[in-house]
């Protein structure tokens, strides 16, 4: 095990005293002099035709200083699949329809925030109700109301992965099982609401201050939509409140902001509340699974076949990207002989469904540990063992789909095993259930259609020797700031405190494709080292003269001292060096570039993280409530970068996952989302929490930066799995449809009891 | 939004019964505000003129005696109940109540006046009351008044107050010999609103003696908080056995009229009264037996 | 229609003027300019609002700012003293216990309140003080361990 001077350490995260003394200043909290707020109407029905907006009266209000619809916009449709112009299907300010409540269709800008309200009060807007879907098996139907013009049965998109012959494979298997699986919506909760502050000068130029995963996409996407050249709009993020994937899409508040700073030349704030947060920003797609997987007695795993239909909502988002990971998730983590996968997403009059972190993971692993346990059963073989026996190892390649380097799947299988051991006797109506993961470290697919490098940093050296790290990787709490700090500083030989991150304008860094997908500690963590390199590299060749060995020999940079390696003694200062390098360069500061994308790694993601969860639950057969006692995961993420930050994934993937199955639900009435509070959205409190373990297993994984791969969002994948299993084997009561709720569980009970009863007779 | 007013903060009790005199039909008084502000924040709670009492200090108090009983001020906080020393034997299912009522920032600052006057069906309070026979004091500038607690909520979030009537104390008489009391809310997530409410309360005639009185308060199983008679009915007079228990859990499943909504069907609730009941009552019987 | 409002903050004394219908959290963020204070729902549901009036953790959002009137208010901002991290905030710097960092404020203010009245308290009461507060980003597991080093006496208060 390598010794490393920064990363691997624990370390105070670089925004940690910003945050702990309340002076991180959020977009929600930014004021700047002259600036308006903004308020959004929004649609109150599912479908219909907007017939007339009448402003007039809204415009009389003392206090108003612009109101805008559709008519003022270009009437661009968006997405962020700007590879298939057929998905780029959202106006955000709807011109001629709106498609689901909460569907914008004016936005108001007023010298406070109660003016802009009793503004939209005012705004008469006539609807010509059309007819709605609410469900994907009805949108798929011949006669189904359509939301979108030119596309028949609302089916929005499709996807297939095949390899071998599974229909031949199932012939040759002794265990067959069939099953079908619900994954219901859930929403972000991101502690702080979608907002801006765009901010139109009169030289023409936009800056938007928001809160986002990627500033670089909003910065493209408003650019596209006001019809301005990119370089004109700056984006900058400030410390971001939470996004979990609600925010590396244009969304409502962005948009509405700067069309209307746009029209007044004065800064305009827009902030959603918690009511739009929960039914007008995208959620987690809800997913239609049908399940056939097939083994042969000796254990192996032969065949399986999914099927997924996905609701869509009113538009495309990022659907497509969930449809497809769901598809090729659900062949993971297992060495499948032959696997089909037919995935459709239908659009529907309900909250656009897009990304949840998991991005797919957590409803195809969900399903597939469920219906692999159930196998289990019917083989007669322990759960774990089957999972073991079939599990991708090192090196190994999904048929054509993808290349697995580093996988630590066998030590976490052994770690899991052994806590279970220790673990005994359970108590009765006690259970532990299992489930584990194989999750992407970032996509290599570039469906935004960027030119540009996936990741791409620069490192500047000042005289002093304190370095200024410029990227446009987004830190949304997940701790990729410090990170990428310490990642830049092992590798330029210096400590943590020399280096300060620039990760938050578009202006200063260059592109970065955001926090999404689980791609920046690799990405943005390779093209920082290779920065971080370049620099180094000047130092070293600098160094290397003036040291003047008469040997070829290799130099390196270690807190703070340039040195030879074989001869360590033989040494240089670091700040010193810089000066010299400096000077010697007609005084220009010193500049490393680094850039990543990844290529020849297969079709899905350059690196794989893994991990095998147990849960332990305790039900109570009489009313069917359960407890979560102890959540203990075993996981590869390559080479720990930041100790404490992994572990705050860890627990709170595991919060975040353990919520979509234990409590969090969106239940609707005709597209209404009945709970849009957080009094009525249940999520985990620190009283429900249970107890956890995150234990790393060692690997090194050869594509990341010091061997690093993804922690944090694949983690949120073997939950619903392992609740749902655990609570099989409490009390033997099997639930296919999340949430998993007391009600279900106890209705499963019941049922089970009766057919034993009939059974004894 | 919420929509501006006109607004008093009165010292004394006095002080505030002349506003409501005066502002009769247009006011609202706000205690906490832990319910009511929520509501004007979303307008569906506009008054003309809002009566903040919580500063009346004359309300704010726990008084214990042996022949009265405890008598406890409108004004006192959740939180002062739960910690308060006198809240133990008969009266140790207050503190119970209050400590899993919601967060420890909502317990702090509401009152438990204001909890009852809100008559939120699902309110964790009032089963609590009832169940340990409490009254009711009501002042209004014409003089006072007692009610049963029982009698206080007509039907969801309506009380008995006339508009010009202030809610002053909350009395709970001496808890007989060989009674035990017990409070159980059933819900997903800690401290958060019950899908359903149960309080017990058994009187033995002695420490193994038949079941001399009995009363089951069921929250959030009707508009308001009710009363199983039925399935008290069948306890009183008689040896508690484990079957009797679960046979007034059977009873008093039928006499709820729970509703259906997101968070659990009628029938599941139904179906949760009958289980608490008997656990709730054992529980009830446990204490009333070690009194 | 503004009503005279005098309270303490952060250990300063202000005398303001406030329409009635103003709440306390709107003071703190807007007329005293201390916006470490968060708000994060309209239901008074999600702690992100918390500060310590009297000693008491209570949500700010669901006070009226005049209920206020002669009280003693603590924000995130008050913890320190000049550079001098409260005990707690250096046990959430040590622990990792904030990502985002947008429920920060509320935890601290509930923690500092139920430290100062619970010296002593056990692993399920400090589970309980923060129990109003919710956190999307950790878990709770870090704020809890890095509640209990500092109720376990690693962190002395800095003079």
């Amino acid at each position: 095990m390598t010794e490393y001077s920064v990363i691997g350490k624990q370390v105070h995260k670089v925004d940690g005293p910003a945050k702990v003394t309340g002076s991180a200043k959020y977009t929600f909290d930014i004021e700047l002099p002259n600036m308006l707020y903004g308020k959004i109407l929004r649609s109150p029905y599912s479908h219909a035709r907007i017939v007339n907006i009448d402003t007039s009266e809204a415009e009389k209000l003392i206090g108003v200083k612009a109101i805008v619809t559709g008519k003022d916009t270009l009437g661009i449709k968006h997405g962020v699949w700007r590879r298939f112009p057929e998905l780029c299907d959202e106006e955000i300010l709807c011109r001629e329809k709106v498609r689901y409540i909460g569907d914008p269709v004016a936005a108001v800008a007023a010298i406070d925030e109660d003016t802009a309200e009793e503004a939209l009060d005012l705004i008469e807007v006539e609807y010509e109700l059309l007819p709605a879907v609410f469900n994907p098996l009805e949108g798929m139907k011949e006669d189904a109301p359509q939301l979108h013009e030119g596309v028949e049965r609302n089916i929005n998109v499709t996807r297939h992965i095949e390899w071998g012959d599974a229909d031949e494979d199932f012939e040759k298997c002794d265990f067959i099982r069939e099953e079908q699986f619900y994954s219901s919506p859930q929403a972000h909760v991101c502690m702080e609401t979608h907002g801006a502050v765009a901010d139109f000068g009169h030289d023409g130029k936009l800056t938007v201050y928001t809160s986002t995963q990627s500033n670089y996409y909003i910065q493209v996407l408003v650019a596209n939509m006001l019809g301005l050249r990119e370089g004109d709009v700056r984006v900058i993020k400030p410390p971001s409140g939470g996004a979990f994937g609600s925010k590396f899409e244009l969304d409502s508040a962005q948009f509405c902001a700067s069309l209307l700073s746009q029209k007044l030349r004065q800064p305009v704030k827009i902030i959603l509340n918690r009511e739009e947060e929960f039914t007008a920003t995208k959620r987690k797609t809800p997913m239609y699974y049908y399940v056939k997987v097939g083994a042969k007695k000796d254990g192996t795993l032969m065949a399986k076949e999914v099927r997924v239909i996905t609701e869509g909502g009113a538009y495309t988002a990022m659907g497509a990207t969930a449809l497809t990971l769901t598809g090729f998730y659900s062949s993971l983590p297992y060495r499948w002989h032959s696997y089909r996968y037919d995935g459709v997403r239908v659009y529907t009059n309900t909250a656009p469904a897009s990304a949840l972190r998991g991005f797919g993971a957590p409803q195809a692993y969900f399903t597939g540990e469920s219906i692999i346990d159930m196998l289990a059963e019917d083989m007669n073989m322990d759960p774990l063992e089957l999972r073991r026996q079939n599990a991708v190892t090192p090196n190994y390649e999904v048929p054509g789909q993808a290349f697995i380097q580093s996988c630590g799947l066998s030590e976490c299988y052994d770690t899991i095993e052994k806590y279970i051991k220790e673990r005994g006797k359970l108590p009765p109506n006690h259970g532990i259930g299992i489930g584990n993961y194989g999750f992407m470290s970032g996509g290599i697919f570039n469906w935004f259609n960027t030119p540009y490098a996936f990741s791409a940093a620069i490192v500047k050296i000042n005289i002093d020797g304190k370095v200024d790290l410029f990227t446009g990787a987004c830190d949304v709490g997940q701790g990729s700031d410090t990170a990428l700090s310490m990642i830049c500083a092992e590798e330029l030989g210096v400590h943590l405190d020399d280096i300060r991150i620039h990760a938050d304008d578009t202006d200063l860094g260059p592109p970065d494709l955001g926090a999404w997908g689980s791609r920046q500690t690799l990405m943005s963590g390779n093209a920082v080292k290779m920065a971080a390199a370049d620099a180094k590299r000047q130092l070293i060749e600098f160094a290397y003269a003036k040291l003047s060995p008469n040997v070829v020999y290799d130099m390196d940079i270690k807190d703070h001292q340039i040195y030879i390696v074989d001869r360590p003694e033989r040494k240089a200062s670091y700040f010193d060096i810089v000066k010299e390098v400096i000077r010697a360069r007609e005084g220009q500061v010193i500049i490393g570039r680094g850039h990543y994308t990844p290529h020849r790694k297969g079709m899905v993601s350059p690196a794989w993280g893994f991990g095998v969860q147990a849960v332990e639950v305790e039900v109570d057969p009489e009313t069917g409530k359960y407890k979560l006692l102890e959540i203990v995961t075993a996981h590869d993420c390559g080479q720990v970068i930041n100790p404490v930050a992994v572990l705050g994934q860890v627990e709170g993937a595991t919060m975040m996952a353990a919520g979509g199955a234990f409590c969090e639900d969106q239940p609707a009435d005709n597209g209404r989302i009945l709970n849009p509070s957080i009094a009525d959205y249940k999520i985990i409190r620190s009283l429900d929490m249970p107890k956890t373990v995150g234990i790393e297993v060692d690997t090194y994984e050869p594509e990341g930066p010091f061997g690093a791969k993804e922690a944090g969002e694949g983690l949120t994948s073997p939950t619903g799995g392992a609740i749902a299993n655990a609570i099989y084997n409490a009390v033997g009561a099997r639930i296919k449809e999340l949430p998993i709720t007391p009600e279900k569980v106890l209705k499963a009970i019941k049922e089970k009891e009766q057919q034993q009863e009939q059974k004894e007779e | 939004m919420i929509k501006d007013f006109k607004y008093f903060a009165p010292k004394t009790l006095k002080e505030a019964l002349t506003l409501l005199d005066k502002y009769r039909d247009e006011n609202k008084v706000i205690a906490g505000g832990q319910s009511l502000l929520i509501l004007m924040r979303h307008g569906l709670v506009a008054p003309e003129y809002l009566i903040n009492i919580k500063g009346i200090s004359e309300l704010d108090y726990i008084k214990s005696d042996v022949k009265e009983g405890l008598k406890i001020g409108a004004l006192t906080t959740h939180r002062t109940i739960e910690k308060s020393p006198v809240m133990k034997n008969g009266y140790s299912v207050l503190a119970e109540m209050e400590q899993k009522l919601a967060s420890i920032q909502t317990r702090n600052w509401g009152t438990i006046g204001g909890n009852l006057c809100h008559a939120d069906p699902a309110g964790d309070p009032m089963p609590v009351l009832i169940a340990l026979k409490a009254t009711l004091k009501i002042a209004s500038s014409n003089g006072e008044r007692t009610m049963a607690a029982e009698d206080f909520c007509l039907d969801y979030f309506e009380t008995a107050l006339e508009p010009d009537e202030l809610l002053t104390e909350i009395q709970i008489p001496p808890v007989p010999p060989y009674t035990g009391t017990a409070y159980t809310k059933f819900n997903i997530i800690e401290n958060d609103t019950p899908t359903v409410g149960v309080a017990v309360s058994i009187t033995l005639a002695s420490k193994d003696g038949n079941c001399q009185d009995a009363r089951i308060v069921l929250g959030a199983a009707a508009p308001k908080p009710i009363r199983a008679q039925k399935a008290e009915e069948i306890l009183r007079g008689k040896k508690l056995t484990d079957s009797l228990l679960k046979e007034a859990g059977e009873i008093a499943s039928t006499e709820c009229e729970p509703i259906s909504d997101i968070h659990a069907s009628a029938e599941y609730r139904q179906e949760l009264v009958r289980v608490l009941v008997k656990r709730v009552a054992k529980e009830a019987l446990d204490r009333a037996q070690q009194y | 229609m503004s009503e005279e409002l005098r309270l303490t903050v952060n250990g300063q004394p202000y005398q303001i003027y406030v329409k009635p219908k103003t709440l306390l959290v709107e003071v703190l963020r807007k007329h005293l300019g201390l916006t470490g204070t968060k708000r994060s729902c309209d239901s008074g549901s999600c702690g992100a609002c918390t500060v310590v009036l009297n000693g008491m953790a209570v949500k700010s959002c669901s006070i009226l700012a005049l209920q206020a009137d002669g009280a003693e208010v603590i924000t995130i901002e008050g913890l320190a003293n000049g550079d001098k991290l409260h005990p707690l905030q250096r046990a959430f710097l040590d622990y990792g216990a904030y990502q985002c960092g947008f429920c920060t404020a509320g935890m601290l203010a509930s923690a500092k309140a139920f430290l100062d009245e619970n010296p002593n308290p056990t692993e399920q009461q400090i589970r309980e003080c923060i129990d109003g507060n919710i956190c999307r980003c950790t878990g709770y597991n870090s704020i809890i361990r890095a509640i209990t080093a500092v109720v376990n006496g690693d962190y002395k208060e800095e003079k």
